[in-house]
């Protein structure tokens, strides 16, 4: 195992942990973006373009996108209810 | 339950899958060790019998392509159940405003936004079409090209704001793309049976190695699959984005 690999994936592990120790929603999603392009890197070192190539289009756009409008849109019906 | 009985629950678990656990690690192949024996199969018949340079295409569209048939549907339903879930008069009408948390600033778009996106939605949409076109050369195919050209789209939303966006993509095309793109994989499997074949077996004519056009079959099925996943994912960020605008006077807001 090489370095880089090696490296990428503490990187994924780190990156992973932190997903789940930020508390706060709305960064959630950008730590979920940020472990998904971890985990791109890592399918490209390990010789996985196509799985790569999902992982980038699906878990850094596709998912943090949709969460972040449930996100957005769950606050402010709730707001609107307080008032 | 409490938190002691948790942890003892928790430590004679351990007890018992501990030793099962570190002796499957133990036997793991080692990392990158071997070829598996499928793996150079594959290889061997790739380029020899389907002239085919991709071989995740390969397998995705020949070799186990009822599988992905079967993950085709798995999509549209997935899909089909959102759209039921989700559609409401809600964000419809392209004049509909967003919902905004009272006394939050309201930011206009920079010019330099709508710049960068208009350079970069063509960019984008051409690179998702020749990642789709080029399936069976290098690296991806009909889904990572569809999921690209999708959040391509939301380009068009950055760009030029939700009216913009709402006129540029229309909800009737995108459920014709999706089914229709399924519909087109349907057709590759059942279309060799009509000539007494096999079910989605590869007929067409093969093409060169390592050429745009090589594969037969699979480049169909491919432009297939490219269109329900543009189609839906297209239709799935429709769908969730019409939850941020604001309700329709009269609408029920649901309770929870």
């Amino acid at each position: 195992m090489s370095i880089l690999l090696a490296l990428l994936l503490l990187l994924a592990a780190v990156t992973g942990t932190g997903i789940v120790l930020v508390r706060e929603p709305r960064r959630q999603v950008f730590a979920i973006a940020v472990n998904g392009l971890v985990l791109t890197l890592l399918f490209l070192a390990l010789q996985a373009p196509d799985v790569a190539l999902s992982e980038l289009a699906v878990g850094t756009v596709v998912v943090p996108l949709l969460f972040l409008v449930a996100i957005a849109s769950v606050r402010t019906s709730r707001a609107g209810e307080d008032a | 339950m409490s938190l002691r009985l948790r942890l003892i629950l928790l430590a004679l678990s351990a007890l018992v899958l501990v030793p099962g656990f570190g002796s499957v690690i133990g036997h793991i192949p080692g990392f990158g060790s071997e070829i598996p024996a499928y793996g150079e199969l594959i290889n061997r018949i790739g380029p020899a019998e389907r002239q085919v340079a991709n071989m995740v295409s390969a397998i995705n569209f020949d070799i186990r392509g009822l599988d992905t048939l079967g993950e085709e549907f798995m999509l549209l339903a997935a899909i089909a159940g959102t759209v039921v879930l989700l559609r409401g008069q809600r964000g419809t009408d392209t004049a509909d405003t967003a919902i905004r948390l009272p006394g939050r600033p309201l930011v206009p778009r920079a010019e330099a936004v709508t710049l960068v996106c208009r350079i970069f939605g063509p960019l984008i949409a051409v690179f998702g079409l020749y990642i789709v076109l080029h399936a069976t050369v290098t690296p991806g195919g009909g889904f990572q090209g569809g999921v690209i050209l999708a959040s391509g789209t939301m380009l068009i939303y950055l760009g030029e704001g939700y009216a913009g966006w709402r006129r540029s993509v229309l909800s009737g095309w995108l459920d014709a793309m999706e089914g229709g793109g399924a519909l087109v994989f349907t057709l590759c499997g059942l279309g060799p049976m009509l000539v007494g074949a096999a079910f989605m077996e590869n007929l067409l004519p093969l093409g060169i190695y390592k050429d745009m056009l090589s594969g037969g079959l699979i480049l169909i099925e491919n432009l297939g699959v490219a269109l329900a996943v543009t189609g839906g994912f297209t239709q799935l960020f429709l769908e969730f984005m019409e939850e941020t605008r604001e309700p329709a006077a009269g609408e029920d807001t649901p309770s929870e």
